[in-house]
């Protein structure tokens, strides 16, 4: 009965509850999909970076993270990865040996990182051979090539099959230099990482190191994301005198950009709630003030001041009962739209978001625990609103609100 | 048998600032089955002592005695309670909820009280029949004429079985032949039910239905006539 009275109550003044309700509507939906774009944009993000860089685990030689100081590396490194590939969880992995060089060309050097690959594993996990944009990918056993980006070879003012010199120190701490001839030109989109890194054989590597058969970074690729921590498990229990870490130890800033996207997502809720709690605190006093008299009679009557009190409550609730799952609903149609076919985020920016490492279409997706956090929230939202009122109405004195009769 | 009795009462609005005394001492028994008006000219006191007597306002001193219970040191929560149970009030204007149908109005109030679903209906359908609005049943208030609306307001006030129905100038907002219907439904209940009326009223011709007739004039009963 209460309810109701309750439900009636709120189509007493249909435009008012309209405002409240399509400010829920409205509310809700935009935070729904705009959840659903910081989530794709976190995932396009950290889905590149794993593609492209770290992969979702890597292993070193404990010491290895410190400084990253090549004399750090892992023996066996073939057989290493062959035992990585038997752990189940396991798709595909690699290993690099890596080290400091300057790079120098007839205009000039930089210093940058080399990293010595095995091919035909290295396409399998980031796929470096589909960023080439000129040339060809390395061969398996071909000493004294090299890749770098097309960025760093306008710098060094050189061109495909250009020569380049590296100089680095030996794993003894003595200089050697290496002449490695280009073999293509890649684009990864993302400047900072195109600008300091190129790749050559890991043989050719590991002779100039004055090492055969070593690696620094052992690069595992999982099959989902779920998996992660039971296949870091098993690795340290495989491997327990080499460092296993994921992707979020490796990288923290991923880690660290996964939280504060979450985090700016839960910001933009509290400020949709907070202001959402005040128009229904407005809105719910302007329909108590209006039915003094009326409130007055009921408790005249004998309707006791739980019940009126419920009855405030209850007609609060009800327009975020009637308004959340509108929102709810179109929030869910606007995100499923779009992560299928995407959001083009060249349209906001010419030169897209790849130069910050994202890629230019981003596919919204919102977590099912999310609609019911939200829903949530919207709930207590109301709830929390509908007290002041409420007491309100319950403050008043029946002879006082009859009197006005 | 005696359903009110007060004792003394006196109410003084404003005590600390400009005291206003409305009543000063009254004294006035009420037995079951009366039908009373208690008349006066305007800031007398009769809705003050309406009120007190019904429960929504307190006496600054004196005993109101309803059924025998001594209203003026019951808690304002029990108090809701007691006049569910024991007091129907029609007032002037504002009686019934607006979202709710003459019949739902009537309903309301046995609702509050427990009673089962076949009683209420069964009873809904007796009181809005005895105050000749029946086939208005599921109107709701705003599609009624103010007699009408009143006449619900008195099935209404009879719903919960009360002991007694205070009822503060009913007829101010109707014209004659509304008064006139209404009054007749009162003085039908009244004889046929038993039930106690307690109205206040200006209308000289509301005042001649009254078989008792108390007279207020500065908060002090100057006559009190049964007829
Ligand atoms: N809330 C209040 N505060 C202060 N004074 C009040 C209050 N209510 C009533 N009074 C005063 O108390 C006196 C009695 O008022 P009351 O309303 O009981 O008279 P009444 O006989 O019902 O008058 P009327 O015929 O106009 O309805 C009046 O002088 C009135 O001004
Ligand atoms: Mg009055």
């Amino acid at each position: 009965m209460i309810l109701k009275l309750a439900w009636r109550n709120i189509w007493r003044n249909p435009a008012r509850s309209f405002v409240v309700i399509g400010a829920i509507i409205i509310g809700v939906w935009s935070v729904i999909f705009l959840m659903g774009v910081m989530h794709g944009m976190i995932n396009s993000y950290v889905d590149n970076a794993i593609k492209r860089e770290t992969s979702h685990i890597q292993i070193h030689h404990p010491e290895y993270m410190k400084d990253k100081e090549s004399k750090f590396y892992m023996e066996n490194a073939e057989k290493l990865i062959q035992d990585i590939e038997k752990i189940p969880g396991v798709k595909a992995a690699t290993i690099r040996s890596q080290t400091n060089v300057m790079i120098g060309s007839s205009h000039g050097t930089r210093g940058i990182r080399i990293n010595g690959i095995v091919p035909g594993r290295e396409d399998k996990l980031t796929g470096l051979n589909e960023l080439l944009v000129e040339g060809k990918y390395l061969e398996e056993g071909r000493p004294n090539q090299i890749l770098l980006s097309s960025r760093l070879a306008s710098k060094l003012k050189v061109k495909l099959r250009s020569k380049l010199i590296l100089t680095f120190q030996t794993l003894d701490g003595e200089i050697v230099s290496g002449a490695f001839r280009i073999k293509g030109l890649f684009d990864t989109k993302n400047a900072m990482f195109d600008d300091n890194i190129a790749f050559v054989d890991i043989h050719s590597l590991n002779e100039l190191l004055g090492q055969q058969d070593i690696g620094h970074e052992a690069m595992i690729y999982i099959g989902s994301v779920e998996q992660m921590d039971s296949t870091v498990m098993s690795l340290k229990k495989a491997f327990p005198d080499l460092l296993v870490q994921n992707y979020r130890e490796i990288s923290p800033e991923l880690g660290l950009f996964e939280t504060q996207i979450g985090m700016a997502g839960r910001i933009y809720m509290v400020i949709f709630m907070l202001a959402l709690i005040f128009g229904i605190i407005n809105t719910m006093l302007m329909a108590v003030l209006e039915r003094v008299r009326e409130l007055g009679m009921l408790m005249a009557v004998g309707m006791n001041k739980l019940k009126i009190f419920l009855m405030i409550v209850l007609e609060t609730l009800l327009l975020g009962v009637v308004g959340a799952p509108i929102g709810i609903g179109f929030g869910y149609l606007l995100t499923s739209y779009y992560s299928t076919r995407g959001i083009n985020l060249v349209i906001f920016s010419k030169e897209g978001m790849e130069q910050f490492g994202m890629t230019n279409f981003i596919y919204p997706s919102v977590n099912p625990e999310d609609y019911l956090f939200l829903a949530m929230s919207v709930f207590i939202t109301a709830l929390l609103a509908s007290l002041y009122p409420a007491y309100k109405a319950i403050k008043l004195k029946p002879v006082e609100a009859i009197r006005k009769m | 048998m005696t359903v009110i009795e007060t004792k003394g009462i006196t109410k003084v609005y404003n005590p600390k600032k400009v005291p206003v005394h409305a009543l000063r001492g009254v004294d006035l028994t009420i037995r079951k089955g009366e039908f009373t008006a208690i008349v006066g000219p305007s800031g007398s006191g009769k809705t003050t002592l309406l009120n007190i007597i019904g429960g929504l306002d307190q006496a600054s001193s004196g005993v109101v005695i309803v059924d025998g219970v001594d209203i003026t040191r019951i808690s304002d929560n029990k108090l809701i309670d007691f006049r569910k149970e024991k007091i129907g009030f029609v007032f002037q204007a504002y009686n019934l909820i607006p979202v709710l149908t003459a019949a739902e109005n009537v309903e309301f109030i046995m609702l509050l009280q427990g009673i089962s679903k076949d009683k209420r209906q069964k009873r809904v359908v007796e009181l809005l029949k005895s105050v000749g609005i029946e086939d208005q049943a599921d109107k709701r208030p705003s599609k009624l004429s103010g007699g009408q609306q009143q006449r619900v307001a008195v099935a209404r006030a009879l719903a919960s079985k009360p002991s007694f129905v205070l009822a503060d100038e009913p007829t101010a907002n109707l014209d004659s032949k509304s008064t006139a219907q209404l009054l007749d439904i009162m003085a039908k209940l009244n004889q046929e039910e038993g039930m106690t009326f307690i109205f206040s009223t200006h209308d000289q011709r509301v005042i001649d239905r009254a078989r008792r007739v108390v007279t207020l004039e500065d908060g002090m009963i100057i006559s009190d006539v049964t007829r």
